[in-house]
C-alpha cells in the first residue's frame, strides 16, 4: 500500500503520448494519402461512373450523359474480340515480363563478371536505350523493319537466312507480335537490368565465397544464395514489368501508323479504339476499368508477397 | 464546371484542348475595322498551299485589321480524336476544315453551328457541289460550307508505258494486261510495281466495288445493312485483289501515304491518285520534278470496256464552332476563302476541285482528267455514324485481309459487313 510509488500520476501523460504516436502515422500519411485520392482515387471513381453510362459524342459536347447501368460491361463481355484481346494481351504481357526479367537477370550478373570498362560501356548503352522517348525509338525501329526500305530485311537477306526482300512483317500476326515483344523487352531491360545489377552488389561476397568452399556450383550459389536474397528486387521488377507491359499502347499504336488492325489490339488500345475511334466513351472506360482490375489482382499477389518477405527478415 | 472539367481529365482530353484565344470582340459594332479578337482556324494537312492560305488571310485582313487569325494545319492521322476533344472543351476552334465523311457525325451531335440561313452570303452557293452541298446537309439544315473535292483516277509513266509499247487501258482487263506487260518489261528490278496499290488504300478500292454495282451499305426504312458482302461487292474485289496480286510490290498492311514518295523513287508505273498528288509526285523536296512532263492520267476504267468506274468523291468542308466565341467574324473569314477568286486561286494554284461547278472549266492538263473522273462519283453511306465505321478501320483491316490472303473474300466481307452494319445503326 505505502510502497505505491506515483504511477498514477505519470498515467496521464503516457496515455497522451501513446495517443499521441498513434495519430502521429496518420497526420504523416495524411498529405499522402490526399494527393493519392485526388490524382487516382477521384478519376479512377469517374471512370467508374462513366462506364455505367451512354457517353458518345452527342453527350460528350453537351456534357451529359444517360445511366445505362452494367450494359456496357455486359456488352464487353458478350464482344468475342474483347475475349480475344483481353487473352492475347495477357499472353503477349507474360511473354515480355519472362524475356525482360530472364535477360536482365543474365545481363547483370554477367555485369558483375567483366572488366570495369567493359562495364561502363554496357551500363552507358543501357542507360541511352532508357533515355530514348518511346515514339522516337518506335520510329526508328519502324525504319528498320520497314517493308520497302528495312534494313532488317536487307541484313538477313545478306546473311542468307532468306529471302527477306519485301518481307512483310506485319502480314502475319505472330511475327508482328514478336516484332512487338522485341521492341518492348528492349526498352525494358535498361531499368530492370540496372535495378537488379544493384541489388547483386548488395549480396556479401563472404556468402557466395562460403557456398563456394562448401561445393555449391555456380548454377546452386545463384538459385539457392543470391536469388533467395534478390526476391524482393524480382518481385518489384516483376510486378512493375507486369504493369508497363499489359498497358501498352504507344509501341504498337506508332509502329503501324496509328492504324493497328483488330489483330494487333492490346486491351489498351481497344480500349481507346472503343473511346475516341468509335466514339463510345462509357464502352471504353468499361474497358479501362476490366483492364485496371486485372492489374488489381497482379498487385494485390506483389504487395501480399511482399509484405511476406518483410516478415521473414 | 468542375465536374465537366472533370469528366474531361477522366478521359485524358485535357492536353490536346486548343484555347482559342478571346479577345473582346464586339457583335453590335458594325464596322469591321473596329471588330477585334483572335480567330482561331484548323486547315488539314495538304488541302490548301499556304500561298493561297496567306491571300486569304491578306484579304481578311484588309477588312478586318485588327482580328488576329491563327491557322493551325492538323494531320488526318488522329484528326478525329483531336476534333472530339476539341468540341468537346469550352474553347473550340473557330472554324474547322472537316473531311466530308466527317460532318454528318460533328453536325448531329450539336458540334456544329446551323448556317442554313447564311447560305446566301457565301459566293456561288447555288451552284456548289451537290455531293458536298449533301455532306453538310443533316436533317435539311446546312452545317458547313463546301470547301473543295478530290477525285482519283490513276497517274503512269508515259515513258514507261512507250518502252512496253502500251497505251493506257479503257476496260479493267485492259488494266491487268497493260499491267502484266509492264512487270515483264520491268522483270530484272524486283523493285518494281504496273500498279502501286498499297492493302489500306480502301478509298481506291472502292470504285472496284462499286463498279460492278456493289457498294458499303444501303439503306431501307431507316436501318442500315452493310453490302460490302453482296455478290457484286465481292466480284470487284475479288477483280482488285487479282490486280494487287499480279501487279502490285507495295506494302499489302499499308496506307498510302508513302505512294507519292514510292512513286517518285521511279520504280512504279501506275498508281490511284487525288489530282493534288501529281504536285507531291513532282515536288522538288519530297518528290522528283524531272518526272512532270512523263506523267500522264487516265480515269480508273470500268468492267465494261470504254466506260469508266465511279470514283470516291473525297472533300473538305469548312465547319463553324457552335461554341465559336466569334462567329460573325469566322463566317467572314470562310467568306473570304470560299468567294469566287480563291476558289479560282485553289483550282489553279492547289490543283483541287474548287467548291462549285462554275469554275470547273478550270481543270486543264492532267487535272481535266481528275475533274471528269468526278462527274461519276460516289459517295459513303451518308449517316451521322459513317465517321465511325472510318475510325474503327472496318475497310482497310478487310481489304488487309483479303490481300494477304489471311481471309477468303467471303469470309473477310462476310465479318466487314457486319460490322458495318451495327455501327451505321448505332452500335459499336
Amino acid at each position: 500500500m505505502g510502497v505505491a510509488i506515483a504511477t498514477p500520476d505519470l498515467e496521464p501523460v503516457s496515455d497522451r503520448a501513446v495517443r499521441r504516436a498513434r495519430l502521429l502515422p496518420y497526420a504523416l500519411i495524411s498529405p499522402s494519402l490526399a494527393v493519392i485520392g485526388g490524382v487516382l482515387a477521384f478519376p479512377l471513381g469517374m471512370l467508374v461512373w462513366l462506364s455505367l453510362q451512354h457517353y458518345g459524342l452527342k453527350e460528350l459536347i453537351a456534357h451529359q450523359g444517360s445511366w445505362v447501368g452494367i450494359d456496357n460491361y455486359r456488352a464487353i463481355v458478350a464482344d468475342p474480340l474483347f475475349q480475344q484481346v483481353l487473352i492475347r494481351t495477357l499472353l503477349f504481357t507474360f511473354a515480355c515480363v519472362t524475356l525482360t526479367v530472364g535477360l536482365s537477370t543474365l545481363i547483370a550478373l554477367l555485369l558483375l563478371k567483366v572488366r570495369s570498362a567493359v562495364r561502363v560501356i554496357v551500363m552507358s548503352a543501357l542507360v541511352f536505350v532508357w533515355a530514348t522517348p518511346v515514339i522516337v525509338a518506335v520510329d526508328v525501329w519502324q525504319w528498320m523493319f520497314d517493308y520497302e526500305f528495312g534494313v532488317i530485311n536487307y541484313v538477313l537477306t545478306q546473311l542468307h537466312v532468306g529471302n527477306f526482300i519485301h518481307h512483310n512483317w506485319f502480314d502475319n500476326p505472330g511475327q508482328g507480335w514478336a516484332v512487338f515483344v522485341v521492341i518492348v523487352v528492349w526498352g525494358a531491360i535498361p531499368f530492370v537490368t540496372i535495378t537488379l545489377f544493384a541489388g547483386l552488389l548488395q549480396v556479401p561476397g563472404d556468402i557466395i565465397d562460403a557456398a563456394h568452399v562448401d561445393g555449391a556450383g555456380a548454377w546452386y550459389r545463384f538459385w539457392f544464395v543470391t536469388a533467395p536474397m534478390l526476391k524482393p528486387l524480382f518481385l518489384i521488377v516483376t510486378c512493375l514489368s507486369t504493369i508497363w507491359d499489359f498497358g501498352v499502347f504507344n509501341q504498337i499504336y506508332v509502329m503501324l501508323n496509328q492504324r493497328p488492325s483488330s489483330d494487333f489490339y492490346t486491351i489498351a488500345i481497344y480500349s481507346y479504339r472503343e473511346s475516341f475511334g468509335v466514339t463510345q466513351y462509357g464502352l471504353g472506360a468499361a474497358i479501362a476499368v476490366v483492364m485496371v482490375l486485372v492489374l488489381v489482382v497482379v498487385t494485390l499477389f506483389y504487395v501480399r508477397e511482399t509484405v511476406k518477405v518483410a516478415e521473414v527478415t | 464546371m468542375n465536374l465537366r472539367k472533370t469528366w474531361i481529365g477522366v478521359i485524358g482530353l485535357g492536353t490536346a484542348l486548343v484555347a482559342a484565344a478571346c479577345g473582346g470582340s464586339s457583335p453590335q459594332s458594325t464596322n469591321p475595322a473596329n471588330e477585334t479578337g483572335t480567330l482561331t482556324v484548323w486547315l488539314m494537312n495538304g488541302s490548301a498551299p499556304p500561298s493561297v492560305v496567306d491571300g486569304v488571310n491578306a484579304d481578311f485582313k484588309a477588312k478586318y485589321p485588327n482580328v488576329t487569325v491563327n491557322i493551325e494545319i492538323q494531320q488526318w492521322g488522329d484528326i478525329g480524336t483531336k476534333l472530339d476533344t476539341a468540341f468537346a472543351g469550352s474553347t473550340p476552334p473557330d472554324i474547322v476544315e472537316l473531311g466530308n465523311t466527317l460532318v454528318a457525325k460533328y453536325a448531329a451531335a450539336g458540334a456544329l453551328e446551323d448556317i442554313s440561313g447564311k447560305k446566301s452570303t457565301f459566293d456561288n452557293s447555288s451552284t456548289w457541289l451537290q455531293s458536298l452541298t449533301d455532306s453538310c446537309t443533316v436533317n435539311g439544315k446546312l452545317y458547313c460550307v463546301p470547301y473543295l473535292a478530290g477525285s482519283r483516277a490513276i497517274v503512269y509513266r508515259k515513258d514507261f508505258f512507250d518502252a512496253a509499247g502500251v497505251t493506257p487501258p479503257t476496260s479493267m482487263d485492259g488494266l491487268l494486261t497493260v499491267g502484266q506487260k509492264l512487270m515483264q518489261a520491268h522483270s530484272s528490278d524486283p523493285n518494281f510495281s504496273a500498279l502501286y496499290f498499297p492493302g489500306k488504300y480502301w478509298y481506291a478500292a472502292m470504285p472496284f466495288v462499286w463498279d460492278f454495282g456493289g457498294d458499303i451499305a444501303t439503306q431501307s426504312g431507316g436501318k442500315w445493312q452493310g453490302a460490302i458482302n453482296s455478290s457484286s461487292s465481292q466480284q470487284g474485289l475479288t477483280t482488285l485483289a487479282n490486280l494487287v496480286k499480279t501487279l502490285s510490290r507495295a506494302d499489302k498492311t499499308g496506307d498510302e501515304a508513302k505512294q507519292d514518295a514510292a512513286f517518285a523513287q521511279g520504280h512504279i508505273a501506275m498508281e490511284v491518285v487525288n489530282g493534288w498528288e501529281i504536285g507531291v509526285i513532282t515536288d522538288k523536296t519530297s518528290g522528283n520534278p524531272a518526272l512532270a512532263d512523263k506523267l500522264g492520267a487516265f480515269p480508273i476504267p470500268s468492267h465494261n470496256a470504254g466506260q469508266t468506274a465511279p470514283v470516291f468523291l473525297g472533300g473538305s468542308d469548312f465547319g463553324i464552332a457552335a461554341r465559336s466565341a466569334h462567329q460573325n467574324l469566322a463566317n467572314a473569314w470562310v467568306q473570304t476563302f470560299t468567294n469566287n477568286k480563291n476558289m479560282s486561286q485553289m483550282a489553279t494554284v492547289g490543283g483541287v476541285i474548287p467548291n462549285t461547278t462554275s469554275l470547273l472549266s478550270l481543270g486543264t492538263g492532267l487535272n481535266a482528267v481528275f475533274y471528269s473522273a468526278a462527274k461519276n462519283s460516289k459517295f459513303v453511306p451518308n449517316s451521322q455514324n459513317w465517321a465511325n465505321v472510318e475510325n474503327a478501320n472496318v475497310l482497310p483491316d478487310m481489304l488487309v485481309k483479303i490481300f494477304t490472303g489471311q481471309q477468303a473474300i467471303p469470309d473477310a466481307t462476310s465479318a466487314a459487313s457486319t460490322r458495318i452494319t451495327s455501327i451505321l445503326n448505332g452500335g459499336g
